[in-house]
């Protein structure tokens, strides 16, 4: 077993680095849309062989064992070669849970065919009444003998239609005195007669996210993680490296390098106005860069993240969308055209760009909600 | 160049801040601006006494042999409580100027030491008002011409003036009294002047001469350039304190003001304007101690300075709407940091200026 944390950030650099360049597929870099298993299971197999799954893993579940300041290092190289994340909720989010709260059944079950990918899961969290105000779910969760029979509806879930599994919060008691209070964590298999997923098309054409209605759907007792009536503190417990990971500069970086190539093709540096814009934009990746520096220095020190790491994914979604509006500018006429634009011997889908930007501020915590955190949690602002 | 490490540069900020507090903060600055916009003899002598003026000047000459990543620094706190003294002018341009060009020259001794301060006169005004190319002639000893926008021209013992002289460029020093100098002072708006001067026959001595003038007088704005985005830096941070507790403690509508939605939003995102700002520019002087090329250092420079100047901009002006009326009076201190942005942000150019140059310095590199 390699012990990749004893190595020096360089050389892991360019370990990650030289299997990327070397084995990921070409024709699945920077994939403007998100692959469904089969079109990226012989990349898997590859990772999954080399035990590449999990870097966040403790070693003992299949995992790399990571810590932190690696882990940054493989996702900067990740995005960085536009490496696709896979259909990585199990590793990301299922994962860490059973690790963390699950028993050791569960952990011997579970944790092997989320590697494997046997299992491919999807989050059932917002409902149509439960968005941004997440506690307000209203989705149910009854015993009936070992079972829980599950009744109510998610909504916004990515890829559901190409998943076998779904970890849901769910409703377990509604008469708790605080709406955080009645809520568990389930998982439960989508292939029953009870479960009808109903797909969403998004603004970009793609069918990225689905409506999952549950009709007296169920799934065994065994299948609660953690404590019941404990779901929502056990969610919010693994927030805190995903709040790094989603304010990292990368879509930003590769956005802003297509757009340069894109307007220097084009021409419009010619135009001093759109220059002063490009160079904003620039500007404001490289001086967000330096501030991501800041706290993932902090995590290299073994310190934890405070709430005001949220900031970050303010500032790079935010100017994400800056650079892919200045994609759709810099194409002039063929700014409402679907499909790659040919400049030079490049080709730049600026609209897939402007698509992909524009529910980042909606996502992992809207930024109005972001900004309500920090507000409050760091201004220390009343009210 | 020496890049300080953290710990070092912690200290630094300690001491510099201990010493303007001690001195009165802003309540300082504010009593001498009322007092006609001069400087305060013992805080520069304090100031010397810490070895401010000297910290990018190399032990050897008497200084802390410090980077400018310790300038930043000391500008920072320069910038919070908005002092007056020349520290950015005195490091970055007129001990930029000497150590680089005539290490050993006696002025060197009385700048470190805060016994005198030298104002740098490069630049020249055309027919328009605008900058124009430098026609400023030194020749048998004597300047002839003007140099326009001299900061520091009001308080200063002399002049360092880059002028045209019978080989090429030369650096010259022309004492404040000298005969034939004529200095028109205009009033800045954070109670500051800014010297126009106009020589006729001014006696100079000539300090350095040639083509290295040049180059040790980009290197120096570059320097200038990187510590007044440093010191914005400073002034936008304490700015935005200011009123982070005003909101916290104004109330209307029977609630402090900083319970509205909106309110917050605001700050957070100046707070965030902020920690963009500081972790940016904090970069570029790090990584300024570590570059020699000095087009990459004015590159660097110029992106300090865009992004110091977007933020400081952005934070007072809020600043002010946040405070309502009383942001608008001469009462408050905000007003005095809107004030000082405003002269901080045109000196040595704007965020679209920086932008500009920013921009094309990469496209060169791009070229090359
Ligand atoms: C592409 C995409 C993929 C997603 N994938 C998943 C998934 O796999 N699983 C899943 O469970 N969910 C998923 N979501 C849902 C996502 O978590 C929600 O969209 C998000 O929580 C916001 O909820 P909402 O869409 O209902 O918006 P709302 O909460 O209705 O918000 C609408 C607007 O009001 C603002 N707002 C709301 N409350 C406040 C407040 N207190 N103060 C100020 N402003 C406020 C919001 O910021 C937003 O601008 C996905 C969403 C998107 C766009």
């Amino acid at each position: 077993m390699i012990d990749w944390n004893a190595m020096t950030d360089a050389e892991f650099r360019k370990k990650i680095r030289q299997f990327f360049e070397a084995e990921y597929p070409e024709e699945l870099r920077h994939l403007p849309h998100r692959p469904k298993f089969a079109e990226i299971e012989q990349w898997h197999t590859k990772l999954h062989t080399k035990g590449w799954v999990a870097p966040a893993w403790p070693t003992e579940c299949g995992g790399m064992g990571l810590n932190a300041a690696k882990l940054l290092i493989f996702y900067e190289e990740q995005q960085r070669w536009g490496v696709n994340r896979g259909r990585d909720m199990g590793v990301q989010m299922v994962g860490p849970l059973i690790i963390k709260f699950g028993t050791q059944k569960q952990k011997d079950y579970w944790l092997p065919r989320i590697l494997s990918c046997e299992d491919i899961w999807c989050q059932g969290y917002s409902e149509p009444g439960a968005g941004s105000d997440l506690a307000n779910l209203r989705t149910r969760a009854d015993v009936d003998g070992d079972h829980f029979v599950i009744n109510g509806q998610k909504i916004w879930t990515t890829m559901a239609h190409d998943a076998t599994h779904i970890f849901m919060l769910v409703r377990t008691d509604p008469d708790a005195p605080k709406k955080q209070q009645g809520i568990s964590f389930l998982l439960a298999p989508m292939d029953q007669p009870g479960v009808e997923v109903r797909t969403i098309t998004t603004l970009s054409g793609e069918t990225e996210f689905c409506e999952v209605f549950f009709d007296n759907a169920r799934t065994p007792q065994e299948n609660l993680v953690g404590e019941l009536n404990k779901g929502w503190t056990m969610a919010k417990a693994l927030l805190s490296f995903e709040r790094i990971f989603i304010g990292s500069p990368s879509l930003a970086q590769n956005a802003l390098g297509q757009l340069e190539s894109f307007a220097r093709g084009r021409g419009a540096f010619d135009d001093p106005v759109f220059r002063d814009r490009f160079a904003q934009a620039a500007l404001d990746v490289e001086d967000h860069a330096a501030l991501y520096a800041r706290f993932a220095d902090q995590l290299k020190r073994g310190e934890t993240l405070g709430a005001d790491v949220s900031m970050l994914k303010i500032w790079v979604t935010e100017c994400f969308q800056r650079i892919t509006e200045l994609m759709i500018e810099a194409a002039g006429p063929d700014g409402g055209t679907i499909g790659p634009l040919q400049v030079g011997n490049v080709n730049v889908d600026a609209l897939a760009s402007f698509y992909k930007a524009r529910p980042t501020t909606i996502y992992g915590g809207s930024n109005e909600i972001q900004r309500n955190i920090l507000s409050k949690a760091v201004l220390g602002l009343p009210g | 160049m020496l890049s300080s490490d953290q710990e070092d540069l912690r200290l630094l900020r300690e001491s510099a801040r201990t010493l303007f507090e001690r001195a009165g903060g802003s309540g300082r600055s504010r009593r001498l601006r009322d007092a006609d916009g001069g400087w305060d003899a013992d805080m520069i002598r304090e100031l010397a006494e810490a070895g401010v003026f000297g910290v990018t000047v190399p032990e050897e000459n008497g200084g802390l042999g410090m980077g400018l990543a310790a300038g930043g620094v000391i500008a920072e706190e320069v910038g919070r409580v908005i002092a007056p003294e020349p520290v950015v002018v005195t490091v970055g341009l007129s001990l930029g100027l000497l150590r680089r060009l005539c290490p050993d020259h006696a002025k060197m001794e009385q700048l470190t030491s805060g016994e005198i301060s030298l104002a740098v006169a490069w630049q020249e005004r055309g027919p328009g008002g605008a900058p124009a190319d430098a026609t400023c002639r030194y020749a048998d000893g004597k300047l002839t011409g003007g140099k326009a926008w001299v900061i520091g021209a009001a308080g200063s013992h002399g002049f360092l003036v880059v002028a045209k002289g019978d080989n090429g460029p030369v650096l010259v020093l022309a004492e404040a009294t000298a005969d034939g100098l004529a200095i028109d002072k205009r009033a800045q708006a954070d109670g500051s002047s800014m010297g126009e001067l106009s020589f006729s026959g001014t006696p100079a001595e000539q300090m350095a001469e040639g083509p290295t003038v040049q180059d040790a007088l980009a290197e120096a704005i570059s320097d200038a350039t990187a510590l007044a985005a440093a010191e914005l830096v400073g002034l936008s941070d304490r700015a935005f304190e200011i009123t982070l507790d005003y909101i916290k403690t104004r109330e209307q509508f029977d609630k402090p003001i900083g319970s509205f939605q909106v309110i917050q939003h605001r700050a957070v995102d100046l707070h965030v304007m902020r920690e963009v700002a500081q972790a940016g520019v904090r970069e570029v002087l790090t990584q300024m101690d570590c570059e020699t090329d000095p087009k990459i250092r004015a590159r660097l420079a110029s992106r300090a300075k865009a992004r110091a100047v977007t933020a400081a901009k952005k934070i007072t002006r809020d600043a002010i709407q946040l405070h309502g009326a009383v942001g608008y009076t001469d009462e408050f201190d905000i007003g005095l940091y809107l004030n000082r942005a405003l002269v901080l942000s045109a000196w040595l150019g704007d965020d679209a200026y920086h932008r500009r140059i920013w921009f094309d310095a990469r496209e060169e590199e791009g070229a090359a």
